[in-house]
């Protein structure tokens, strides 16, 4: 377990790195550079040596990737250009908190709701209970959040004016982000929910246990749920980096302040330190999120750790 | 995932070559399913207004007109004006210019890409396949969105950029996809048979390995078109995808920005053609999957 665990950090290592190689050739070999961008004065040839080299972009490619990577490993990922009174470490820490709030409460939803209707259906599947349920599934799939967002903030905010229609300040102003967000992932969560629970009653086990008596309730909880779980968490888990990553839109909707915005701002401004921050600490939250359920499923499953054994 | 693709492998080399036979027994399958009907019958009626679009409305997509800014759906303009005074349907019509090339572009470009670096490391194995395992790892290690986002940015954003972008990050799936196949079709008796009469390793690829894979490699074609769907709406809501005047129906939600509250014409058809359009590749796609009886979870 420790060698695979080693071994998994090897490969993560690896495939940061050639991120981080792609990331940074990609931003400084284009034309163009944050000399360039919102300036309202034009800059002089000397203001522009000047910056250069107060950041050290004058220097070859391949030495300011060094500098970059020494740093990167003592988590120093540099200064960002347009917020020079911080560092990116900080400003990351600072924005991480919203894209976190809203992301994984929007997992939470989509999960909790998705699996909820989809052993719903499972348990009565081929009835009417199962059909609109697998058609919400769909419907609600195909919803992108940005969409949903409009949606829902034109009845519930503008017309109803339950909420708020953006911002920041307080609960109040999640919900409809969170709704907008975690609804159409949850019709997905519903669809593999309800393929993974009939996988799992199709086998022996549930058979003999209806033979024996056992009933319906403790078939579902205790024998197909159980088993049903482990394709599910490995499934389910890496939805939380991936929908903290993917608040972009949803951010962008109702104006949360969160790091998918900064991402965006960060690229328009070519602000390098700052992308190749953000992006190496979402590979990272990613990576290691991937290791982990690896991990949970060889302790949820007895199965993996005796091919192991004997492997 | 690996082990998906490998089961899948069986119930596909069973396929005959009695091919008329194979395709009725497909249609049969497909037509079954309704949602696969409709996904159909709107793609053909997408692709037949964006094509004829000029033809099917009296206005241009970049005529301005304050005059008549901000009017809600009429009898001369059913789905109401833009800001600019813009005819709304005009531009709903254009826009599914757009997104029919980033669908379709990007899906072909990025199969043509993964199935050759597909092949090649499935086949070959060795220094090849850690080669291509790390390119495949190297982009699954961000969500595609961000990759695509990033290099838009930094590419200046226009179609053209959003296609490359776009194709660079959709060749991951099919790639995947034969280089599982060919891995355990290469151990298969037909091709050491093939091997040991002397042909060589080109025209096993071409003749033994590649057709077992088309059922799936359609598949994901097909699998991969909502997404890009999405991406092209998605981006050109961010401004980064098809530059103005020329309309898409993100952009076209994005404009609405701070008039959507009192005007909901704005958001509302843009919204729905990108939902429709998503659900009808999604159907599409599905009803794919069931018509060749390809079982795959990527």
């Amino acid at each position: 377990m420790l060698a695979y665990i080693l071994r998994r950090f090897l490969g993560i290592a690896l495939t940061l790195l050639l991120l981080s190689i792609f990331t940074f050739v990609l931003s400084r070999t284009v034309p163009g550079g944050p000399w360039l961008q919102g300036v309202e004065i034009p800059q002089s040839p000397q203001q522009v040596a000047a910056f250069k080299a107060k950041y050290g972009l004058d220097k070859p490619l391949w030495q300011q990737y060094l500098v970059w990577l020494r740093n990167a490993l003592t988590l120093d990922l540099g200064v960002p250009f347009s917020m020079p009174e911080i560092t990116v470490s900080r400003l990351i820490g600072r924005l991480l908190p919203y894209s976190a709030l809203v992301g994984g409460l929007a997992a939470t939803l989509a999960i909790a709701l998705g699996v909820a209707l989809g052993i719903a259906s499972a348990a009565r599947a081929n009835t009417w209970l199962d059909n609109v349920i697998t058609l919400y599934a769909v419907f609600i799939g195909t919803i992108p959040s940005f969409v949903m967002g409009f949606v829902l903030a034109y009845f519930l905010a503008a017309k109803l004016g339950w909420f708020p229609t953006g911002g920041w300040g307080g609960p109040r102003h999640l919900v409809l982000p969170v709704i907008a967000y975690g609804l159409p992932v949850s019709g997905g969560v519903a669809r593999w929910t309800r393929q993974c629970m009939l996988e799992a009653m199709g086998s022996d086990y549930v058979r003999t246990a209806y033979a024996k008596g056992v009933r319906e309730l403790g078939v579902m909880t205790r024998h197909v749920l159980r088993n049903a779980l482990i394709p599910m968490i490995t499934n389910f888990l890496p939805l939380f980096p991936g929908m903290m990553t993917g608040s972009i839109f949803i951010e962008s909707v109702f104006g949360l302040p969160g790091l998918g915005k900064y991402f965006v701002m960060s690229s328009t401004n070519r602000d390098y330190p700052m992308v190749l921050g953000i992006t190496m600490f979402w590979a990272l939250l990613i990576a290691c999120t991937y290791l982990v359920t690896d991990i949970l499923y060889g302790i949820i499953d007895p199965r993996v750790r005796i091919a192991e054994k004997a492997a | 995932m690996s082990t998906a693709v490998s089961a899948a492998a069986p119930a596909v080399a069973q396929a005959q070559p009695r091919y008329a036979g194979i395709l009725a027994g497909a249609w049969r399958r497909f037509r079954r399913n309704k949602l696969a009907l409709f996904g159909l019958g709107y793609v053909v009626f997408i692709s037949f207004v964006a094509v004829a679009a000029p033809y099917l409305t009296p206005y241009t997509y970049d005529k301005i007109n304050p005059s008549i800014a901000l009017q809600g759906p009429s009898w001369s303009h059913p789905m109401g004006t833009d800001i600019l005074g813009r005819d709304m349907l005009t531009r709903i019509m254009y826009a599914a210019r757009p997104m029919l090339i980033v669908g379709f572009a990007t899906q072909l470009a990025g199969l043509v890409i993964g199935t050759t670096l597909g092949v090649l490391g499935g086949y070959l194995g060795g220094a090849v396949d850690w080669a291509v395992s790390r390119l495949v790892e190297l982009f699954s290690a961000l969500p595609w969105y961000l990759i695509v986002l990033y290099m838009v940015m930094v590419l200046s954003p226009s179609l053209k950029n959003l296609i490359l972008a776009l194709t660079i990050t959709s060749w991951v799936n099919s790639c995947r996809v034969v280089r599982g196949l060919s891995f355990s079709i290469r151990k298969l008796d037909y091709v050491e048979a093939a091997r040991a009469l002397g042909i060589p390793g080109w025209r096993i690829v071409i003749y033994h390995v590649l057709p077992q894979a088309i059922p799936l490699l359609l598949w994901t074609f097909a699998a991969g078109i909502p997404t890009a769907v999405f991406a092209e709406a998605g981006l050109s809501f961010l401004g980064m995808g098809v530059r103005p005047p020329q309309p898409s129906w993100g952009q076209m939600l994005a404009d609405a920005g701070n008039y959507w509250m009192y005007w909901p014409h704005m958001f509302v058809f843009p919204s729905a053609m990108i939902t429709l359009s998503v659900l009808a590749f999604q159907g599409l796609a599905d009803g794919l999957r069931e018509a060749m009886d390809v079982n795959v979870n990527i």
